[in-house]
């Protein structure tokens, strides 16, 4: 019997190794290809790097480690291993926060989510538990000079290329095209309503999360201290659409154990666990819907992209960042196409004159400069280098 | 009182079937000579003319072999549709299986007959079109089971009233700003019209895929016509005048046709670019020409001085409504379903228009832009801003377009001119002021 086991898992072992190597191997040999055609068919290259992220950040489930204790239940995250085990010397198992959807609650990422860790720590900011040896502020520290940081360096091109969620609702888009149905479009208004909330979103989840996090309020008590209470700091998790969907994904792949993730159902509250609560899934439900309908719905009012649109896009920060999308006048003919394609229905890149044209609604995907039919016209610069350029698509359509 | 309106409104007064018959044949005569001439004129600039010029040579001839397929295919039962101007939408017409043609004019002689009906205030352009009725001289217009006519200039929106007492004549109403927030949308409902009528005409109905198979097309004829542009941009390898043909044969051409003999053209030209083996001498001076579209075949008169003239010029851009506008813009689709393919057919015409019948509170800034764009692509030396008399909306544009090329230090020169033979030296002596000009700039 346990000889048996044992030879069962060195062929899973086997097994998982070879389908690592193979998908590295794949991912080279498409890098490579890539670089060949370095600007050719953006939005393929995009989905790729979209799948590729996904895979990164939820490594875990591929290379393990597995069944470490403290995480039994959910399998281990293998950030112990990949980044930011230690910090500062300590230990920092909530792994370094990017700013993408990389979800808290889904097993095996690599990298968490910015707006839990923001939330996790804000309050009590001088706890120092026994699991986190760094003291709170320093992950404060850590987890808002990161997203500081990124924001300049990529910008939204984590909500364009990286976030799995945004590859969620892209292959939703991808679904809607192949059936051949039309696409809603937002008034301009109501797009700007969104892009206004983000921030109030921001706001209000981070001042119940202080609130949440007192647990009590003179004396008053708000939540006990129980393990509700411990979920209920991170409010904004509990209404987030990305966390049931990597929830439910990875239950439904095995990856993760949906009866622990259901069972731990509280009444009033109308959960049905804390891993699942039913706001979330009913937001899930929305978000999918209105973003088959309308392209990247959810991007237009995330607080996350609206956090990263703050740090890059606004203020003394906006001179700073480093990627740009920036415009020719002269080229410019007004032809619309930039603003008919965008999947987030950003309109400056149509109506300014010139110059830098970086919106915060724009996640970066480039499809305007893919899309734009007059040579250099829009343009993406790093650090004030261009690096890919709208062109004479024409020319490429049949070689 | 309704009837006698109806009686009242014939802007064109009867004539003998005798004089529309003697002045028919003979205008009909004298442009197939001017057409001979001009062609004679283009090859004697250009030596060694390639022979796939030959092709468009014979289609440019409106009473020959393009005449004579639209009337078979007519008889075999397609619907034809003239469009006056570029707004109308050609994809549709392609997609519902009908021929598209241009149908303005640019005979001399028809202006004079229309003088009889309207002012010589009035744009020759609208004269001659209006003349050229009056005696059938258009094989096209006469074709035509239907004229599209886009409101854009004066002229034209009582142009469709004369047409009008002769067939049926389906408006278009571009709005004059394009980037107000209704525009867009007015605009798409002219289309949706425009796209029901055709349907309705030719009784097919425009599906996902014939529109499809329309729109990419027409991304062909653009992507070719764009590959002979982007030759004009070095040495001149084609004289202005033989690209100016075969962009105006594509409006009323076989434009899958034109596209692969506009192919084959190119094919020859690159091959001559690495011969080193070039139309002109490469440091002519690069002249471009904007401003009221220059009809073939009696509006090559300036294009005939330009490069014919001593010093030389050699046209290698041009901005007209004759020319590239709208052919050089490709159709942008995000998505091949019926609403965002209607919408990227609708927005080609109306946003990348540069029309100078749009305004807005810092003038046609579309216009000005693409306009400075082209100068620098194509190392413009000088710009001939060519104006007809009456047309009001490019006149009014030179001298906001001449102050910022003043600063930029590109010459312009306003050439107002007539349509009339008459003053042909006048013509000369003015363009062969500003050539000298300009080499004595180049020179420098």
């Amino acid at each position: 019997m346990e000889r048996e086991k044992g030879m069962l898992e060195t062929i899973a072992e086997i097994l998982r190794a070879t389908i690592a190597v193979g998908l590295v191997t794949a991912g080279i040999l498409a890098i490579l290809i890539w670089v060949k055609n370095l600007t050719r068919k953006l939005s393929a290259l995009r989905l790729f790097i979209q799948i590729v992220s996904v895979a990164v950040i939820f490594l875990g489930l591929i290379i393990g480690p597995f069944g470490v204790a403290e995480w039994a239940y959910l399998g281990s995250a293998p950030k112990d291993i990949a980044i930011g085990k230690n910090i500062l010397g300590r230990p920092y198992p909530d792994g370094l926060s990017v700013p993408t959807f990389a979800c808290y609650y889904a097993s095996g990422r690599t990298t968490t989510c910015v707006v839990w860790q923001l939330q996790s720590y804000i309050f009590p900011y001088w706890e120092t538990s026994s699991t986190y040896l760094t003291t709170g502020l320093e992950r404060l520290a850590i987890a808002f000079g990161l997203l500081v940081i990124m924001s300049l360096i990529f910008g939204r091109f984590f909500c364009g290329w990286i976030c799995p969620f945004g590859l969620y609702m892209d292959l939703l888009t991808r679904l809607r095209k192949t059936l051949k149905i039309k696409h809603w479009s937002l008034s301009e208004k109501a797009n700007e309503a969104l892009r206004q909330s983000r921030y109030l979103i921001i706001a209000a989840f981070l001042i119940l999360s202080v609130i949440l996090g007192m647990r009590a309020i003179a004396g008053v008590e708000l939540v006990s201290e129980s393990e509700l209470g411990r979920y209920l700091e991170m409010p904004f998790c509990q209404v987030c659409p990305a966390k049931p969907l990597f929830v439910l994904v990875e239950g439904a792949l095995g990856y993760m154990n949906l009866d622990y993730a259901l069972s731990q159902t509280i009444g009033d509250f109308a959960l049905t666990g804390w891993y699942l609560t039913s706001i979330n899934i009913i937001i899930l439900g929305v978000v999918t819907v209105g973003s088959f309908k309308v392209r990247r719905l959810w991007c237009r009012i995330c607080p996350l992209g609206g956090l990263i649109a703050l740090f890059s896009r606004f203020g003394p920060f906006k001179r700073l960042s480093l990627i740009k999308l920036t415009k020719i006048e002269e080229k410019c003919t007004k032809c619309g196409i930039c603003k008919r394609v965008c999947p987030t229905q950003v309109t400056e890149i149509y109506d300014k004159k010139g110059g830098d044209v970086t919106a915060s609604d724009c996640i970066l995907c480039f499809r305007c400069v893919e899309m734009c039919p007059y040579e250099g016209c829009l343009n993406v610069e790093v650090a004030g280098k261009t690096i890919y350029k709208s062109k004479n698509w024409l020319q490429e359509e049949e070689e | 009182m309704a009837s006698e309106i109806e009686t009242g409104t014939k802007y064109i007064p009867e004539m003998s079937k005798k004089e529309i018959e003697e002045l028919g044949s003979s205008i009909k005569a004298a442009s197939i000579k001017v057409i001979q001439e001009n062609i004679e004129r283009m090859k004697k600039t250009w030596h060694n003319r390639p022979k796939e010029m030959e092709y468009f040579d014979e289609i440019s001839n409106f009473f020959g072999r393009r005449e004579k397929e639209i009337r078979e295919q007519k008889e075999a039962g397609k619907k034809v549709i003239g469009y006056s101007c570029m707004f109308a939408p050609i994809e549709f017409i392609l997609a519902a299986g009908a021929i598209p043609v241009r149908v303005g004019s640019g005979w001399y002689d028809a202006a004079k007959l229309g003088d009889r009906i309207m002012p010589v205030e009035v744009c020759p352009v609208i004269r001659s079109t209006a003349g050229a009725k009056m005696i059938n001289l258009s094989p096209y217009l006469e074709l035509s089971d239907v004229i599209i006519n886009p409101l854009t200039c004066d002229g034209r929106t009582k142009l469709s009233e004369i047409l009008s007492d002769f067939k049926p004549v389906w408006y278009m109403t571009p709005p004059r700003v394009k980037d107000d927030p209704q525009s867009l949308s007015l605009w798409k409902e002219e289309m949706q019209e425009i796209r029901g009528k055709i349907e309705e005409l030719t009784g097919t109905k425009i599906t996902k895929n014939n529109l499809r198979s329309s729109i990419e097309v027409m991304q062909k004829a653009t992507k070719a016509f764009r590959r002979l542009q982007d030759l004009r941009k070095g040495p001149p390898v084609i004289t202005g005048r033989d690209a100016m043909l075969v962009n105006q044969t594509s409006l009323w051409d076989d434009i899958e046709r034109w596209t692969q003999k506009t192919n084959e053209l190119c094919d020859e030209l690159e091959k001559r670019v690495e011969q080193k083996n070039w139309a002109c001498p490469p440091d002519t001076s690069r002249v471009m020409v904007t401003g009221t579209p220059m009809l073939w075949p009696d509006s090559w008169k300036v294009p005939n001085l330009i490069e014919e003239s001593n010093p030389q010029g050699v046209l290698v851009v041009d901005e007209l409504c004759s020319g590239d506008r709208i052919l050089y813009d490709p159709v942008g689709v995000d998505e091949w379903t019926m609403s965002d393919m209607f919408d990227a057919v609708s927005e080609r015409y109306l946003m990348a228009s540069t029309c100078p019948c749009f305004t807005s509170e810092h003038g046609n800034e579309d216009r000005v832009n693409w306009l400075l764009n082209r100068i620098k692509e194509y190392k413009v030396d000088g710009v001939i801003y060519y104006v007809v008399r009456g047309c009001i909306l490019y006149a009014m544009e030179y001298a906001r377009i001449k102050r910022i090329l003043d600063r930029m230090g590109i010459p312009v020169y306003y050439l107002d001119t007539e349509y009339t033979r008459e003053d042909v030296g006048q013509m000369k002596t003015r363009i062969e002021a500003f050539l000298e000009m300009l080499e004595a700039r180049i020179d420098i």
